[in-house]
This record gives structure tokens, C-alpha cells and sequence, in this order.
């Protein structure tokens, strides 16, 4: 992407100041966005720190209980059970997901009319959305009219129909499946255009030099993807910590709730239960686990880069 | 800031322009779940046809009625009435969101004629806020024609718990792909409607009367856990059934190759419209002792907005004479096979499938449980009701189905206290 | 993706040429069995979609109808009997993505322009403030946004989500914007302006038609993520009539009559994937450059 990578930063923009125009005007440019940022996300924000403080029915009055409502979750099992299973799917999903999207990524690197056609198609699934992926799923892991259950049993792999969502552990790996097959596509283009940008003599001169193919991009690509990289992972781990759609829509929660993510707990306490307050305290400790993950990300990968 | 300004304009420009048309004839929403209900089709038609007002029908996903109605209650979009879930009539009289009809029923010269059962959920703190709408018994259900083939006796009904898993271990027997029985395994709505019965009717408890005691653990309801278990461990079950949220409920019957099912009413009008070439029986839904038997008399209340317009008004309560009357209650006799007016019962029900006066009667002796929290503790898909039973019924010990008790008793009870 | 650093095969010495063609047949073959695994499931539902409703509790094997049953649109018009007809929902959602892609424009629009061209008080905070907005899942702050539009009368309208979307776009989209205009020369402004141009005319005349591309990708990513979202929608939405494609077909998915109607819900999924896929297909580079923007910087 040579043509986006030559703009400067936004901040860092030096531009010669006697171009631009000083006083109020630009702010007037700016102002329709800051009103969206401002009534749509800055006071709802705040409102859920406040409204966390409340004891908040959905129909009634609400009472301030101060810090009744987190002294409350710290000895609720069910919303660190869902904190716990969260880690889990996002870990295992993040590591599925980026090192499918890696491997995609190194096959097509490259340009050529297979690699552009193999590049299309495996994105094709990113561009589907959460729901309509989830509904797809949810149909071809039904044990009766579904796909995968059948066709299991019709090669003889199974005896019998196997239900697949009825146990942790195998409905956990159909939605993770799922969630490869639906995202890797989106990783691996970032990941690709990380290996794009690696300028091709590198290569050469390593090669030249004799480095195996496996030094090679151990010591060649892997460092300088790092940036991508930390932008994928990133990425990667927020989306999968705020999962909901697939695990409501193909599992509703189950089997026997274990399959709760922290987005799913907060949904139920705030739109099933209509307990307001206790939601938005919830999505209070949320909101800063994923916002101490997002630093220390970004502080590990930053660090490793500088030293 | 002036967009949203525009747009807040805009709709109450809408409201304003929109139903200006006419100031007797009125239109008012009704929302409904999904699920069986044709008959409201008909009702509206049939209303329409000789009235001037206008009834708008939405249909809510049958899953999301609870958390759409408070929601939308807030929002100031709540629908003018709603044949609600009768169970959940005390939770939003207790909230305040429903119309006192304590009056307008009282007026009506048959209001000692409407279904007790719904009467009785529809009452809060002495006033009356839901009348009867329409009418769902449990009852159990077997297929004549795989009772044929597994050399039982097709016109007679299982009588007790150990004659269900004696019948469907014989239609087990006839092939791979026919099973003895089917439950909604994940369902807590379903097993409230089926399973509970047959509990009350070997005298065990879900709830206590007042709907302050969580009652689980009792020997009825591992007796009625373990009669499901073992029909699941001898494989009498299709695999479906453990992860079943209601969506196949009816539908696991109705393709044929299921023996027995415990299901409602509702089941009878369907078949027969539907699937005619399904030949079935239906019965009371047995206890453990023959002779025992046992209902949940479900349904619809017809309740009304706290904040819908008094110019409305006439317009909803004529909608509901007119469920009341002989025309009103045909349709729903012909249609869900209960009529909810004890006095026209006979008249409506006439010429019809006789099947459907034993739906009057399992109604008419059914039960319905009364709770402020009924969706939290029964309905909920990730509730303790749907989860225990769940992890019950597909345990793999005894010792799993102890404890899956004893946690969704303990939750259950939480769950009261802490509504309280 | 115009990157073309040529590797391997060509520029290998002839003597390796045997074994660098068999990695490619290695290769090629390896790419196909993973895109036909990838298409699969879009495959099998489009398929399944058009078998008549007597056999979709039957497992889709083969997908296609089969049996002597030619294609049906039966699943397609049962979606209809779901309150109103299938293409009013469509429309639903098409309103919503349409107005989240233009609100998206024109907001981020002015935005990237400002930003780009003015110096003003507070410019740098306010830039922060809409780029920190990504750190913030939307998912946490959902029960006050539907307050907030419970107060303001946007509660189970289309219009709210059309504001709640686009503000979920904004970070990427007034970043991609500020890009855009940061690449446009200042020299064609400046002979512009000496031919009397100046603010929004400026803008709309001038600098619009060279940020295009710009536009066509936030627009792009903000129809798509319109069109998708389920979560919001699913809380916000009350009355039928109102709902998305999303919302609707996790309903139909329970059926009438607590019998899954599994049809119904490929029919459902079609419509949802197909316009997102063509749309793709369509606008690929567009597309990659808004994915790509971020992950070079």
C-alpha cells in the first residue's frame, strides 16, 4: 500500500503552519462528529459509571446503593464464570485465528491471478456478519437437518447421530470453527499487507547468503510484521472478549450456561433480568479489563520493538 | 445536535399526521407472541368485519415478549394491549405497567363464566388487570400409528409414568429412526407446561402457592427427573431433544417417527390442519400412579397498557366483547380447541373434533403458578429452571442429578429473595 | 496491493526449476482444497435455500433439490408470513445501512476536512477524543444509549440506529477522511482559492471528487457494519414492523408453531449474505485499502 503508507501521521503532520487557517472555523468542520462522539458515546459512558452505582429497575425507580452493586459482583461465581470462559474462547480463538490468517497470509503474499482469486475468496466469509454467520452455523451443526452431524455419520465416523452442540467442549470447537472460518480472511490481509511492506531485496540478500527458508522468516519476516501483528492481535483479542452474537444465536448460553461470555452476562442482567444498575457495573469492570489488556498489549509489543 | 432535533420533530409530525382518520373509529396495537396464532388472525377479521375500528397485530418473537414489552414500555412505545403470557400478568402488574380492569370485567354479565386460571394470575394485590384471552392445556400426546407397528394397543393411553417407558421402549424397538418419546430438553417454558404437571400430579411441588418457596427438592421431582433420564439413557430420546430451546417442541412429534410426546392443545388443532395423515390420541398427562392426572392451564391473558389513551379504550374493549361473544368463541374452539367462556363451552365446541372437550376439561382442573418472577426462575433460557433440568435429565450419575438439584434449588430460592 | 516483489519460481536458477514446479503444484493444490473449504458453507446454504420446505428437516445431503423437485421459492415467500413480506424487513435494513453510509460521509467528511486543513483550539484533543472512541467497546454503554433514546423518542426507531451506527464508524472513518485530504496537494486549494472558492463550496467542488476513493470506503465499511449489527438492534427494536434482517431471522428461526423452520432461516441467510457479498466483489480495493490504511501506520 505505498500510496496510504507516504501520508504522515495526523498528529505528527508537519505541515508549514502559514497554509492553514487559525480561529473557530475548523472546529465548525469538526463539530458534527464531536456531537455524535459527545450525545452517543461520552454521556452514556458516564451514565454507566453513574447508573453502576444504582440499584437501576428497568420499570421503577432507581436508588443510589453506592458500591452495593460491585461489592455484589465480587461474589457473583456466574459473571467470573463468564469473565473465565471469555479468556478461554478468546485465547484459543486468537491463536486459531492468527495463525490460520499467517499461514494464509504467507501463501498469498504474492501477486498473480490464483493468489488474487484465493485472496477474494477467503475473505468472502468476513464480509458475511456475525448473525447471518452464526444462523448459517447454527443450522449446519443441528444434529437432525444440519450438516455435520449427518455427513459424520454417513462416512462413518460416528455411530449414530452425534450431537454436536450438546457438550462443552464440542459445541465450543463448532463456534470456534466458526469463528476461524468467518474471520481469518480479515487477519490475514492485515497480516499480508505487514508482509508486503517487507521490501523484497531482504530476501534476496539472505538467501544469497544462504539462510534456509525457515531462518529466513524467522529472523526476516517475523520481526518486521510485528507491527501488523500487534495490530491484528489486538484487534483480535477485543473482538473476541466482546463476543455475544454467535454464542446467543447458535448456543443461547448453553450447554448448561458454560458458554456465558461477559458481553452475553451483561445482557441477561440488563435486558432478561432488567437489573440496569447491576449491568452497567458490569460493563464498568469490562470496560477496564479490556482497557488494561489494550495497554499492556500494546506496551509489550512497543517495548520488544525499541530494545 | 440539530439532526436529532429534525428527526425527534419529524416522528411527532408522524404521530400527529398518522392516525388522523377518523375521530370514533379508532386503531390500536396489539401485540401477540409467535408461535400458534392464527386464531388471533381470524378474531381480528372477524371484528373488523362489523366494527369501525382497527386492530394493528405485531408479532413478537415468543422468546423476547417479556424483555420487548418492558423495554418498549420504558421507550414510550409500548403497544396499546397484548395477549400476554398469562403467567406473566403479576410481574407487570407488580411494575405498574398494565390498566386496572377490575371494573370493565366486573361489568361484563358473564365475568363469573371466564376461566378461573387466568382470573387468578390476572389478579394483583386484589384488582384485576388481565381477563382470558385463549386457553392452552397440557395434555400427552402418542402416535396411533407407531403404537400399530409396535403391537400396542392404539386406542389406549399410557396410564402412569412406568407404562410411558414400557410403550416407548416398544416403539423405540421398530428401527433406528423412531424414537419412544420427546421433550424439549432445553426448554424451560416447555417443561413448566409438561413435565410440571406430571409432578403436581404425583403431589411433588415447583413452587409453593404464594410463589415464595422454591420446592425441587422433592422426591416427586427426582422421581419425575429420573423417569425422563432413563427413557434419554435408553437411547428412547432423539439426540436433538438435550439441546432443544422450544424450537422443536411441537415439531419433533409432527414429522412422524416420535411415539409419545407430552404436549398442549395447541398440538390438536395444528395436527389436524397440518399434518391430517397423522393419526394420534390424546390423554391427561399422567403421574406415577395410574388414575393420577394432572394439567397447566396456559394461555393468553388480553391485558392492557398503563399508558395507552383513554380514546382507545372503547375501541380494546370492544375487541374483547367481541372474543367473548358466540361468534368470538367459535373461532377459538375451532381453532385452539378452548373456548374460555365456561357458558358458551358446549355451544362452541360443538361438531368439532372431540378430542378438544378433553382440552376443556384438563383446563378447566389445570393449575398455573403464580410468581412475580416466573420468567427469571422458569422461563429464561439461562435460567435455573432450564439449566437444571437440563443438566439433570442428560447426567451421567445419580450424584450429577443431586447436585444439579440442590444448585437450581439454592438459585431458585435467590432468585425470590432477592425480589422481594 | 500493487506490491510486486517477484520471488521464488521466476528468478530461480534452472536447476531448481523441477522442484520449485512441484511446490507449486503443492501449492495450487493445497490453495484450492482451502478455498473450496471456505466456500463451503456459503455453497451449501444458497443451495439448500431453494429445496422445497417438505425436506428441509432433512440433512442437506446433497444440497441442492433433489429427488425429481426442481428449485422452489418456497423458503423465500414463508419468510413473508412472518407479519409483513420478506422485502419490507429487507428494507428495514436497507435503511439503516444506507442512512449510517451517508450520515458516515457527510460527518466524517467535515471532520476529515477540518482536520486536515484548519488549525483551531482544541483540534488535537478533539481528534483524540473521536479516535479513543474505538477503545470503548459500544457493547458496555448500551443500556444508557437506550435510555437516552427512550428520552429522546429514537427508542424502536430506524433513525436511532442510523446515529448509534454511524458514531460507532466515526474513529475509522474521520481517520480514513483526514488521510484522504492529507494527500490532496495544497497547491490545487490554493489556485482554487485564487478563483474564489472557499469553504463547504471549496469542498464540495473541489476537493470531493479527489478524496472519492476515501469516500467509497468509509461509506463501504459503514453500509456493511449497518447491515450486520445485531446486538443493538436486538435490544432497541421492539415493534416487528421495525426489525432488521438480523433480528428478524433469529424469530423466524423459532418457527410458528415450535417447529424450527430451518428453510426459512437459509432463505434468511441469503438474503443477508448475498448484497454484502456483491457489494465486496464489487468494491474489493476499496475495501483492502480501509483494511490495510491502519495496519501499515
Amino acid at each position: 500500500m505505498p500510496d496510504v503508507q507516504s501520508h504522515p501521521l495526523p498528529s505528527a503532520a508537519p505541515t508549514p503552519r502559514r497554509r492553514r487557517r487559525r480561529g473557530w472555523h475548523g472546529l465548525l468542520y469538526t463539530l458534527p462528529a464531536l456531537a455524535l462522539v459527545v450525545v452517543f458515546f461520552l454521556i452514556p459512558l458516564g451514565m454507566t459509571v453513574w447508573m453502576s452505582l444504582h440499584n437501576w429497575p428497568l420499570l421503577g425507580n432507581a436508588r443510589w446503593i453506592g458500591l452495593a452493586n460491585y461489592t455484589r459482583l465480587w461474589n457473583d461465581a456466574s459473571f467470573w464464570n463468564a469473565l473465565l470462559f471469555t479468556a478461554q474462547y478468546t485465547i484459543v480463538s486468537t491463536i486459531g485465528l492468527l495463525g490460520l490468517a499467517l499461514a494464509l497470509a504467507l501463501m498469498v503474499q504474492h501477486q498473480g491471478r490464483a493468489t488474487g482469486l484465493y485472496r477474494t475468496v477467503w475473505f468472502l466469509p468476513v464480509v458475511t456478519g456475525f448473525a447471518s454467520a452464526s444462523l448459517l452455523w447454527a443450522w449446519l451443526s443441528n444434529v437432525d437437518a444440519g450438516l455435520f452431524s449427518p455427513l459424520a455419520q454417513r462416512i462413518g465416523l460416528t455411530e449414530g447421530r452425534f450431537n454436536l452442540l450438546a457438550d462443552f467442549d464440542t459445541a465450543f470447537w463448532s463456534v470456534t470453527v466458526m469463528v476461524v472460518w468467518k474471520m481469518a480472511g480479515f487477519y490475514m490481509i492485515i497480516l499480508m499487507s505487514g508482509l508486503q511492506a517487507i521490501p523484497g531485496d531482504y530476501q534476496e540478500a539472505a538467501r544469497i547468503d544462504g539462510a534456509s527458508a525457515l531462518q529466513r522468516f524467522l529472523w526476516i519476516t517475523v520481526p518486521l510484521i510485528r507491527q501488523p501483528f500487534a495490530l491484528a492481535l489486538i484487534m483480535c483479542v477485543a473482538g473476541s472478549m466482546l463476543a455475544f452474537d454467535q454464542f446467543y444465536i447458535i448456543l443461547n448460553g448453553g450447554p448448561r450456561n458454560q458458554t456465558v461470555t461477559a458481553v452475553y452476562k451483561i445482557f441477561n442482567e440488563s435486558f432478561v433480568s432488567f437489573r440496569l444498575g447491576y449491568g452497567a457495573a458490569l460493563s464498568v469492570i469490562l470496560l477496564l479489563i479490556l482497557m488494561v489488556l489494550s495497554i499492556i498489549q500494546l506496551r509489550l509489543l512497543r517495548d520488544r520493538g525499541e530494545s | 445536535m440539530k439532526m436529532i432535533r429534525g428527526a425527534i420533530a419529524l416522528t411527532a409530525l408522524l404521530a400527529l399526521t398518522l392516525p388522523a382518520a377518523g375521530t370514533r373509529a379508532e386503531t390500536f396495537s396489539l401485540w401477540v407472541r409467535s408461535g400458534a396464532n392464527d386464531y388471533i388472525r381470524e378474531l381480528i377479521a372477524s371484528f373488523e368485519a362489523d366494527s369501525e375500528h382497527r386492530v394493528d397485530l405485531q408479532v413478537v418473537p415468543v422468546d423476547e415478549m417479556v424483555q420487548k414489552y418492558a423495554i418498549a414500555s420504558v421507550g414510550g412505545s409500548a403497544p396499546d394491549a397484548l395477549s400476554l403470557d398469562l403467567i406473566y400478568t403479576p410481574a407487570f402488574a407488580r411494575a405498574g405497567q398494565l390498566r386496572d380492569l377490575t371494573d370493565f370485567a366486573h361489568s361484563l354479565a358473564w365475568f363469573d363464566q371466564l376461566s378461573p386460571a387466568h382470573l387468578s394470575v390476572g389478579t394483583f394485590d386484589g384488582r384485576l388487570y388481565g381477563l382470558p384471552f385463549s386457553a392452552d392445556a397440557s395434555l400427552l400426546i402418542w402416535n396411533k400409528e407407531l403404537f400399530k407397528r409396535a403391537g400396542l394397543d392404539p386406542e389406549n393411553a399410557p396410564q402412569s409414568w412406568t407404562e410411558i417407558i414400557a410403550d416407548a421402549r416398544a416403539v423405540g424397538a421398530l428401527g433406528p429412526e423412531t424414537y419412544g418419546f420427546y421433550f424439549a430438553g432445553n426448554c424451560g417454558g416447555c417443561n413448566i407446561f409438561t413435565l410440571a404437571p406430571m409432578i403436581w400430579a404425583a403431589g411433588g411441588e415447583i413452587l409453593s402457592a404464594d410463589g415464595q418457596q422454591a420446592m425441587l427438592d422433592s422426591p416427586q421431582v427426582r422421581e419425575a427427573i429420573d423417569f425422563y433420564r432413563t427413557m434419554v439413557m435408553d437411547g428412547l430420546v432423539p439426540a436433538g431433544a438435550r439441546t432443544d430451546s422450544g424450537a422443536n417442541f411441537f415439531g419433533a412429534f409432527a414429522n412422524g417417527n416420535i411415539g409419545i410426546a407430552p404436549l398442549g392443545s395447541f398440538a390438536i388443532s395444528i395436527l389436524n390442519q397440518q399434518y391430517p395423515d397423522l393419526d394420534y390420541g390424546v390423554a391427561f398427562l399422567p403421574g406415577q400412579e395410574a388414575g393420577q392426572w394432572s394439567s397447566f392451564a396456559g394461555g393468553d391473558n388480553i391485558v392492557i397498557s398503563r399508558s395507552t389513551s383513554e380514546e382507545k379504550l372503547p375501541a380494546i374493549k370492544a375487541f374483547i366483547r367481541h372474543t367473548y361473544s358466540l361468534a368470538g368463541q367459535k373461532i377459538l374452539a375451532r381453532r385452539i380447541g378452548i373456548p374460555v367462556r365456561a357458558d358458551l363451552a358446549q355451544q362452541a365446541l360443538e361438531g368439532l373434533d372431540p378430542r378438544y372437550a378433553l382440552s376443556t376439561e384438563a383446563m378447566q382442573n389445570g393449575r398455573t403458578p403464580y410468581s412475580t418472577v416466573f420468567n427469571d426462575l422458569i422461563n429464561s433460557r439461562n435460567g435455573p429452571w432450564t439449566t437444571t433440568l437440563n443438566r439433570a435429565f442428560f447426567a451421567d450419575s445419580e450424584a450429577e442429578v443431586e447436585a444439579a438439584l440442590a444448585a437450581g434449588q439454592a438459585e431458585m430460592q435467590a432468585i425470590i429473595d432477592a425480589a422481594r | 496491493m500493487q506490491t510486486s516483489t517477484r520471488q521464488g519460481g521466476v528468478t530461480a536458477p534452472t536447476a531448481r526449476g523441477g522442484r520449485i514446479r512441484g511446490h507449486r503444484v503443492l501449492f495450487h493444490i493445497t490453495a484450492v482444497l482451502v478455498t473450496l473449504i471456505f466456500l463451503a458453507p456459503i455453497f451449501w446454504v444458497v443451495m439448500a435455500s431453494f429445496r422445497p420446505a417438505a425436506v428441509s428437516l432433512q440433512p442437506p445431503l446433497p444440497p441442492w433439490p433433489s429427488d425429481g423437485v426442481g428449485v422452489t421459492f418456497d423458503n423465500y415467500s414463508r419468510l413473508g408470513d412472518y407479519g409483513a413480506s420478506v422485502l419490507h424487513y429487507t428494507a428495514n435494513s436497507a435503511f439503516v445501512a444506507v442512512g449510517t453510509a451517508l450520515l458516515t460521509i457527510v460527518v466524517s467528511l467535515l471532520a476529515g476536512y477540518g482536520f486536515s486543513r484548519y488549525r483551531f483550539p482544541f483540534r488535537s484533543v478533539v481528534f483524540v477524543l473521536i479516535l479513543a472512541t474505538i477503545m470503548i467497546p459500544f457493547q458496555s454503554i448500551l443500556t444508557p444509549l437506550f435510555l437516552l433514546l427512550a428520552k429522546m423518542g429514537l427508542q424502536n426507531t430506524l433513525t436511532g440506529l442510523v446515529f448509534i451506527y454511524a458514531t460507532l464508524q466515526l474513529p475509522f472513518s474521520v481517520f480514513m477522511m483526514k488521510n484522504a485530504f492529507d494527500s490532496v496537494p495544497k497547491e490545487i486549494e490554493e489556485a482554487a482559492r485564487i478563483d474564489g472558492m472557499k469553504g463547504v463550496r471549496m469542498l464540495a467542488r473541489v476537493m470531493m471528487p479527489l478524496v472519492t476513493p476515501g469516500i467509497v470506503t468509509v461509506g463501504l465499511f459503514a453500509f456493511l457494519n449497518a447491515w450486520n449489527e445485531f446486538l443493538a438492534a436486538l435490544v432497541l427494536l421492539t415493534d416487528q414492523s421495525k426489525f432488521t434482517l438480523p433480528v428478524l431471522m433469529t424469530a423466524v428461526r423459532y418457527g410458528r408453531y415450535g417447529s424450527v423452520d430451518w428453510g426459512a432461516v437459509q432463505a434468511g441467510v441469503t438474503i443477508m449474505m448475498i448484497p454484502c457479498l456483491i457489494l465486496f466483489l464489487i468494491l474489493q480495493r476499496s475495501y483492502i485499502r480501509g483494511l490495510t490504511a491502519g495496519a501499515v501506520k
